[in-house]
């Protein structure tokens, strides 16, 4: 498709702020995206799992011989079968008094889940390995399962992980501030427990996987579904290696060239990390190791595997079709995929069904608090209290836990309020019922359950739910200041603002009429609002806050080059999955090149060309830390590039500038040369035929500019008595992220999460029923909303500048973080009763309402 | 018709305009057929059991599941895709509408999104923004909230418009 005018720069305009068209639209909407099933190498095997029709049993027997036999199967694996050609799932991220079961890409000899992969077939179609997991006979015996959060606690349950205390495998606290005193000296205590129901990220593409085997060199290419592919690269190549540490070590000393670059790898970084690495608390690794010794045993031998290897696969990640947290994980079906292809030698793919991804795909929110709210009679708030239980499923995702969840929704629960004090106690529980993941805004709940006691304790004393926010809400005369939490507030934590702007929205609503008309319909109308905050990419003490010298864990690097035909080229080790990275990006890039758009390429989604990146795209961090990146590192070689210039035009270098592609100087375009003339110039003097005449590689450490996104969400809600059915006839965002790259890019985000959080409080509840089985496995059952249910979604858009040179701010996440409060709160507010749970289908409405008797 | 275990079905359609003839394992779905017999993967499979829509083809002009149909009951019909609606690397203006409004995001759902817009706007040229929304319930989006969809919707009728 041809570019249209939109993406040529008109003199003087920069593309940073316009709604320049899409140019991913350009192959997307022709049919012509390059999803993981496009990719049909030939001969390719096609692979299918087994999976456990039960909760918790044990594997007694495993038969497969009738399988193999069936025309057309390649290989059949058992988990033993595979798993001696594989290592385990290690903890990343360690918590104090936390224990991470170890685990493999297959079960072997307990199943803790409907969906637990037990066998894997490799055929010439899908539809034969289909038919051939019909085929393998598995004895189990049934255990009781453990299918609730209360079943978990009981120490009567069986247990799920043999190295875990009972089913607990995090009890811990932290208090901030003098809590117990807060809490003797405040007027009120007001306390409540809240549950969120389990729900699933539900992309439309699911995940997959296609491993292509170099016949020569045996080079593996994966291309996955990923919102990470440098993890996906190293978490393939160490839980492949099969050596013994022993061997590997003494192949890594014998080779002078491996010593060397390891050690000269090793002191760059222990210099580059050297305060962050004295920050960390090793506590939680110890207690790891303490409990289940055989880590040091897995790391040693992954370690000397990694030395000792002279290649390692290449991760490419082409176009995605969504993620919203769930691909963020290293998947064990991907893992199994991987060694099932270096097992037999062939080319595999394993195209995921929407069934497995419903059972297994990512799960989420399923969590449990119980809020104490210290306050005083005037509605000054004096502190809070939070317990939280976390329903963690069977098996830990890796390289995201729960260990992180549990930092963010800690260290996020005071919002951006005053709080003089804190005190959190969290556990996490083991059941048998799918991993729990990151999922859009890992923090929603937490505002959820603040936003919720909030309207509790001013319903309690009689005060305004919106000016006891305004009474406690920082505002721009207390920065800069820190949470009681420990990350500090700057200008840009606004949420004030947007609190005070919605306020006057509603007040310019005819509530009284809208509600008389409702009553009139036999409906009851009602009005809720929540606020929060999200660090994106937060200050530079934000992630010190959840986990101490991890800082790592955001940083990011960008590689700008110009090639020698002058054409600009941008890698970025984001891996986008509908954001629209490539449009933003360019936008971002062309500005600081002074070019039209169709002068500059994006390219991610391939590890051998993008620098190293633990996160990739997730956690709002795509415009502030990755279009950062790209601006910073655009800039220092366009300064390379007005150096080389002002030479070629016998001028000063103050005198140059860049419009539309032409660089001249000031005053006399006539006379201007072009990027393809001074990238021709800077190649012949550097002695470059092909490849970059620039280039530069620059990072985002974690500590630098940007600051916080914040928001507050207004929902008006008519609920009809009769049916219970919500209707939304205002829905209002009114959201601060600081300047925008691309309006409308950034009013879908918004609107997309807000239809999330809507789905989930209305629609979407993936149901296990008391006996570990899952009830909701196809979309019959789960519930995602349609264009019948999402409502009309304004947005207002307050821009608050920090003094950072940096100052893009993160969107992806907010709307599903207000959307479940805001909504919560406008269906009690219609019915006069506090919601306890977040999902409210239309009986809970009518329970609520006291139409209908509770079952 | 009894076809034995392991033999192949050899059908004839049109694909995008292009007589095809394949042969295949009869139970294979058209989804499939299309997108790997035929090596046309603009078509996307989402949930495999007919609700989310993204595998939504035209059969001879009528909205259709390609997840739920064998890939034989195609034999002598008409089928268009999303890769048959652009003329000359020039979109059409369904596609040229969500362009215009931004309308998609990860775009996986995309295709089945355009083919639904295709069959309403043939059978009613102008609907509301009401009847537009009921008519593309068939069809989930993860992304957008559909507002945007929607803008895609309209914008694709004022380019039919300016067109004709």
């Amino acid at each position: 498709m041809t570019a249209t005018d939109d993406h040529v720069q008109t003199s003087g305009l920069g593309f940073v702020g316009q709604s320049v068209k899409r140019v991913e639209d350009e192959w997307l909407l022709a049919g012509e995206g390059d999803f993981v099933a496009d990719r049909l190498p030939e001969g390719v095997a096609h692979a299918a799992f087994l999976r456990s029709p039960f909760p918790h049993a044990t594997i007694d027997k495993i038969d497969t011989r009738a399988a193999k036999k069936l025309p057309g199967v390649i290989a059949v694996y058992t988990g033993a079968e595979l798993n001696a050609h594989a290592n385990p799932f290690l903890p990343l991220i360690m918590l104090p008094d936390m224990y991470t079961p170890l685990f493999m890409p297959l079960t072997e000899d307990k199943v803790r889940f409907v969906g637990d992969p037990v066998a894997i077939v490799l055929a010439e179609s899908r539809y034969i390995a289909e038919d051939a997991l019909e085929l393998i006979e598995v004895d189990y015996t049934d255990l009781e399962p453990v299918a609730t959060m209360d079943q978990a606690l009981s120490p009567t349950s069986p247990q799920l992980w043999d190295k875990a205390d009972g089913n607990v495998l995090h009890d811990g606290s932290k208090t901030y501030g003098d809590v117990d005193r807060s809490f003797a000296q405040a007027d009120h205590i007001i306390t409540e427990t809240f549950n969120c129901h389990r729900v699933t990220n539900q992309p439309m593409e699911a995940r997959g996987t296609v491993v292509e085997l170099d016949p020569i060199t045996g080079h593996m290419t994966i291309t996955s579904t990923s919102q990470a592919p440098h993890v996906v690269k190293w978490a393939a190549a160490a839980m492949t290696v099969t050596e013994k540490g022993g061997k590997n070590f003494v192949s890594f000393l014998k080779s002078k060239q491996r010593r060397s670059n390891f050690f000269a790898a090793a002191k760059a970084f222990l210099k580059e990390h050297k305060d962050a690495l004295k920050q960390q608390d090793r506590t939680g690794q110890n207690q790891q190791i303490k409990r289940d010794r055989s880590m040091l045993k897995h790391q040693m031998k992954m370690a000397m595997g990694l030395l000792a290897a002279d290649d390692y696969p290449t991760v490419r990640a082409g176009d995605i079709g969504g993620g919203f947290g769930s691909k963020g994980s290293v998947h064990r079906e991907e893992m199994a995929t991987i060694v099932a292809a270096k097992m037999t030698g062939r080319s595999t793919q394993w195209i995921e069904d929407r069934v497995e991804n419903l059972l297994d795909g990512g799960q989420a929110r399923e969590e449990r608090f119980t809020m104490s709210l210290a306050i005083d009679n005037d509605g000054t708030f004096r502190g809070l209290k939070c317990n939280f239980d976390l329903d963690y499923g069977a098996y830990p995702s890796f390289p995201i836990g729960g260990a992180l969840t549990q930092g963010m929704i800690r260290v996020y629960m005071p919002g951006p309020y005053r709080f003089p004090s804190f005190k959190f106690t969290s556990r996490m529980l083991a059941t048998n019922k799918g991993k729990q993941l990151p999922y859009r805004g890992p923090w929603a709940n937490e505002t959820w359950a603040r936003e919720r006691i909030i309207d509790v304790a001013a319903e309690k004393l009689g005060m305004d739910p919106l000016e006891l926010r305004q009474r406690n809400m920082y505002g721009a005369e207390d920065f800069p200041t820190k949470m009681v939490t420990g990350p500090t507030l700057d200008v840009t934590m606004s949420c004030k603002g947007t609190l005070d702007r919605a306020i006057e929205e509603i007040n310019g609503l005819d509530l009284a009429a809208m509600r008389a008309a409702a009553e009139a319909r036999g409906n009851k109308l009602g009005v809720g609002l929540a606020s929060y905050h999200e660090a994106a990419p937060g200050p530079p003490d934000f992630l010190d806050a959840i986990t101490p010298g991890n800082d790592l864990l955001a940083a990011e690097e960008a590689r700008a080059t110009i090639d020698v035909d002058g054409k600009i080229r941008m890698y970025t080790s984001q891996s986008p999955h509908g954001q629209s990275h490539a449009t933003t990006y360019s936008q971002v890039v062309a500005d600081e090149f002074g070019v039209p758009m169709s002068d500059v390429e994006i390219v991610w989604g391939d590890t051998d060309t993008s620098q190293f990146s633990f996160l990739g795209t997730g956690g709002s961090r795509g415009g502030p830390i990755g279009g950062g990146v790209m601006k910073y590192s655009a800039r220092e070689v366009r300064e390379q590039v007005n150096d080389l210039a002002a030479e070629m035009l016998e001028a000063s270098k103050d005198d140059v500038t860049i419009i539309d592609g032409n660089i001249h100087v000031a005053g006399v375009p006539a006379r201007g040369i072009t990027y393809a003339e001074v990238a021709a110039e800077a190649a012949k003097r550097n002695g470059v035929t092909n490849g970059p005449a620039f280039e530069v590689v620059r990072g985002y450490k974690g500590h630098g500019d940007g600051g916080w996104s914040v928001a507050t969400h207004v929902a008006v809600v008519e609920v009809d008595m009769g049916t219970g059915l919500v209707e939304i006839p205002k829905y209002l965002v009114v959201e601060d992220c600081g300047p925008i790259i691309n309006p409308k890019i950034v009013d879908g985000q918004v609107r997309g999460g807000v239809a999330q959080g809507i789905g989930m409080v209305l629609y979407e509840n993936l149901v296990y029923n008391d006996e570990g089985t899952p009830q909701a496995t196809t979309y019959m059952d789960y519930l995602i909303p349609t264009a019948m249910e999402i409502p009309e979604i304004d947005i207002i858009h307050l821009e608050t500048h920090s003094p950072g040179e940096n100052d893009f701010r993160g969107v992806g996440e907010g709307g599903m973080i207000g959307a479940p409060a805001a909504l919560t709160n406008a269906v009690s507010n219609a019915l006069g009763v506090q919601a306890t749970d977040m999902y409210l289908p239309p009986t809970t409405i009518l329970e609520m309402a006291g139409v209908i008797e509770p079952d | 018709m009894r076809i034995e275990v392991g033999s192949e079905i050899e059908i004839s359609f049109t694909l995008n305009g292009e007589a095809k003839t394949v042969s295949f394992d009869p139970r294979r779905s058209l989804a499939d057929v299309v997108r790997e017999d035929c090596g046309q993967t603009g078509t996307h499979l989402g949930c495999e059991h007919g609700v989310c829509g993204a595998c939504t083809v035209l059969v001879d002009g009528a909205p259709s599941r390609s997840c739920l149909m064998l890939g034989a009951m195609a034999d002598g019909r008409e089928i268009t895709t999303v890769e048959g609606l652009a003329t000359d690397g020039v979109f059409n203006h369904v596609q040229q509408g969500m362009w215009d409004a931004m309308a998609f995001q990860c775009a996986f759902c995309s295709p089945g999104f355009i083919m639904s817009t295709m069959a309403l706007l043939e059978e009613n040229p102008n609907p509301t923004k009401d009847e537009i929304r009921e008519e593309l319930s068939g069809n989930l989006c993860r992304c957008t909230g559909y507002a945007s969809i929607i803008d895609g919707v309209m914008a694709a009728i004022d380019n039919l418009g300016d067109a004709q």
